[in-house]
């Protein structure tokens, strides 16, 4: 049977960025709606 | 309580989610014995390319019921839609390429799945660009409408180029005519996580509306001062 890659690094990287990018968005329309 | 009011709530109360989402497949969901721990990129990629193509499929339908009755909620809703599905398409375009890498051996090819996708990301760029550039309220709205309802056209071909091409991209294992392929932890952890992103296009887009209904109050201001 063969081993389980070790590719965890990317697991996380894409997690991070993808949080990023959420909040990112949130705190963009926060600000835009407190602009107002 | 008023409409951004309760988007920004939705949002948070998804963000939230999003962290239990997090947990619960990182912690709790099998790692998948072939592709290892990158496998779980699939909890994040496919929600948010899910609803990439949704929402540029309900700009679409807003962009047709528009033009017959020139209701501008349909057009804000569309621009609303358009931004949420730009983030989405953002998120699916940065979450594949570093699932690709491990498992394909590179972080992107041509083919027709992925090319698609990103028409889709341009199709977006461009229809909030054209959006931006017009000043006349009535002729946005046409113009968005029409654009919109191109991007619409092009979701099935999206959904369906992996069978209609031979690609790297691999055939749904969810969202296909039987049942889905996934083992049962799994198909939860996707399922919760389809329901976050679902709120957090909802928490967006209420947002977003209420920025476009004040600019709209603050344009109509302007135009009787």
């Amino acid at each position: 049977m063969p081993d389980v890659p070790h590719n965890s690094g990317y697991m996380v990287a894409a997690y991070i960025v993808t949080a990023a990018i959420l909040v990112g968005y949130a705190l963009s329309l926060y600000r835009r709606s407190e602009k107002r | 309580m008023s409409l951004a009011r309760k988007g920004r709530l939705i949002t948070l109360i998804g963000l939230g989610l999003l962290a239990l989402v997090y947990v619960r497949a990182l912690a709790f969901t099998p790692v998948e014995r072939l592709q290892g721990p990158a496998q779980k990129i699939y909890y994040l990629h496919v929600p948010a390319a899910i609803w990439a193509e949704t929402a540029m499929f309900l700009v679409g339908l807003a962009g047709i019921f528009y033009l017959f009755l020139k209701d501008p909620r349909l057009d804000r809703f569309a621009e609303a839609s358009a931004e949420a599905g730009t983030v989405f398409a953002g998120v699916v375009l940065t979450t594949g390429p570093i699932w690709g890498k491990p498992i394909w051996g590179t972080w992107w090819t041509w083919d027709a799945r992925l090319t698609s996708t990103l028409f889709l990301f341009f199709l977006y760029i461009g229809y909030l660009l054209l959006r931006g550039a017009i000043d006349d309220g009535a002729l946005r709205a046409r113009y968005g409408a029409v654009l919109g309802i191109c991007g619409m056209c092009l979701v099935p071909f999206i959904h369906l180029s992996v069978y209609l091409f031979r690609t790297l991209h691999p055939q749904p294992i969810v969202l296909k005519p039987s049942a889905p392929s996934l083992p049962g932890s799994m198909l939860v952890t996707l399922l919760l996580s389809f329901g976050v992103f679902t709120l957090l296009y909802v928490g967006f887009v209420m947002q977003r509306y209420a920025l476009a209904l004040a600019q709209a109050e603050q344009d109509e201001r302007g135009a009787h001062a």
